[in-house]
């Protein structure tokens, strides 16, 4: 993890940012993931909400009990430790999904474009269980990823203004499921019944980063 | 103990002080755009309730019913009616059954509060009653107020705020104060000076999620930054969009975003700054960790 170099940087006056990179790739995003979860476990003085995010962690400190200066000294010292290389040991999930037709406008036009046929894409597709890279860009949010090389597809030109929860997404090596209504200007290939988000439930949503996805396709 | 609603102006809504810890569910964490001023219509009532309501520049009018309580009554500056006499803003009044009280726009401010000696009767979701309306979560039904709802309030329980001894004026024009943010080093130099050397207006384009700023010095025109990572966002962060325009994310921002952040408003300015009503002239200054942490110190 040395040659990562994560960068250390205020977000405001009442946070602070671990950067692992710039661009995302795997190695940051687990040292991310990673870093949140030692941080969970042994939270440092004054530290609150603590969120692994793609290639970073963000770490919310009350300044009464801490400075920026204080917590990034004892992060530097929590970095430099072997603590934070635990190997990441998440749930599996495994989410049906109903591929194409109406669930799935765009999954013939992302074959097409992957030179596969839409069988061969879908095998490829959940050939691998992904991991959960991230989660909150919506409520119950995933990220997954990565596929392999061969299957990266930049995202849509045109925005869609509004997809259903439960939406299967596509794009830059990932897929991603929507828990609410959101625009996207990713692909949609497919629709799942499973729901990461129930404002009734505790914890609200039950997918967590460093978990793993098994995706299936419904016959 | 309920009011009813006769007349609500744009997304007035139920807030408490905020759903904090679920940024990874991909909630932000809502609650008083002037926390300040949140705080201080309590203190006014001396209420221990956690619920109030925010109500936005154009007002509202209620009828209250119930036994005698106390109702405090602070941010920005409205005028105030009760029973059709005009009352003083900043200060607190005991409501009777019967009561019709009515807030008008004032001279300045977005934001105005209405704290009550009873707690709004809205269910807790995910920890808070306050309410998120980017998700349609929490408050009264997920959503802003409007003419006809009616809000029973119950008894609180907690503690109880009592009144400053010296009331809080307001702060003087002066420039917001920042600290550079998480990708200030992808701007060119010329631009970080021209940030701090020029002055934006509040658009039009403004709510609980954020607040868009006119460019005139197009200091941000040729700004093209394009393709970041997804990150964490916290309020105040300022983000240029890809059309160049700069927004500065308010309480119900969403909880990532991928356009660069070139600064965060300091925690201190943040109430200050909401209040400020379009056409409003900004400036933003540069400041230390040290020193805006040192300002939030005496703030509380």
């Amino acid at each position: 993890m040395d040659d990562l170099r994560p960068t250390l940087m205020p977000l405001g006056d009442q946070a602070l940012l671990v950067r692992f990179a710039r661009r995302l790739e795997m190695r940051a995003n687990q040292a991310a993931i990673s870093l949140a979860h030692h941080l969970v476990a042994n939270p440092p003085a004054g530290v609150g909400e603590i969120v692994p995010n793609l290639v970073s962690v963000l770490v919310r400190y009350d300044s009464e009990i801490t400075s920026f200066d204080a917590l990034a000294g004892a992060l530097r010292l929590i970095l430099g430790s072997e603590a934070t290389e635990a190997e990441l040991n998440g749930t599996k999930h495994h989410i049906q999904v109903r591929f194409g037709g109406a669930a799935g406008p765009d999954l013939e036009a992302v074959a097409a474009q992957l030179n596969l046929d839409v069988p061969d894409f879908i095998a490829r597709h959940n050939a691998a269980p992904l991991q959960v890279l991230t989660t909150g860009f919506a409520p119950g949010f995933v990220y997954c990823g990565m596929h392999e090389e061969a299957l990266h597809l930049p995202r849509r030109q045109e925005v869609r203004t509004r997809v259903m929860p439960g939406t299967i997404l596509f794009a830059a090596g990932q897929t991603a499921i929507t828990a609410t209504a959101i625009p996207t200007g990713w692909h949609v290939i497919g629709q799942t019944e499973f729901r990461n988000f129930d404002p009734t439930a505790t914890p609200p949503t039950m997918l967590h980063a460093g978990d793993s996805v098994q995706f299936e396709a419904m016959p | 103990m309920k009011i009813d609603i006769t007349r609500a102006g744009p997304l007035a809504t139920v807030q408490d002080r905020g759903r904090h810890g679920h940024f990874a569910d991909g909630i932000s964490a809502s609650g008083p755009m002037d926390a300040a001023g949140f705080v201080r219509a309590a203190q006014l009532a001396e209420t221990a309730a956690d619920t109030g309501l925010e109500i936005t520049m154009a007002g509202i009018a209620f009828t209250y019913t119930g036994k005698a309580l106390k109702a405090g009554f602070s941010g920005g500056a409205f005028t105030l009616a009760i029973n059709g006499k005009p009352e003083q803003w900043n200060a607190a009044y005991t409501l009777e059954t019967g009561d019709k009280i009515d807030i008008k726009p004032g001279p300045a401010g977005n934001y105005g509060y209405i704290r009550f000696g009873a707690d709004l009767d809205v269910p807790v979701v995910i920890g808070s009653r306050a309410t998120n309306l980017i998700v349609g979560l929490g408050g009264f039904e997920g959503r802003a107020l409007r003419p006809g709802d009616s809000l029973r309030l119950v008894p609180a329980s907690g503690e109880i705020l009592h009144a400053p001894e010296t009331p809080v004026a307001p702060g003087p024009e002066a420039a917001i104060r920042f600290v550079w943010g998480i990708d200030a080093d992808r701007f060119p130099a010329e631009t970080l000076h021209a940030f701090t050397q020029s002055s934006f207006t509040i658009s039009t384009k403004l709510d609980r999620m954020g607040v868009r700023l006119e460019d005139r010095d197009a200091v941000f025109t040729n700004a093209r930054i394009l393709s970041l990572v997804s990150d964490a966002i916290v309020p105040g962060d300022i983000q240029i969009l890809g059309d160049g325009t700069p927004i500065v994310l308010m309480r119900d921002h969403q909880p990532t975003g991928g356009y660069p952040r070139i600064a965060t408003l300091i925690s201190a300015d943040l109430d200050r700054f909401a209040q400020l009503r379009p056409g409003t002239k900004v400036q933003f200054a540069p400041v230390t960790i040290a020193h805006a942490q040192a300002l939030m110190k005496k703030a509380r």
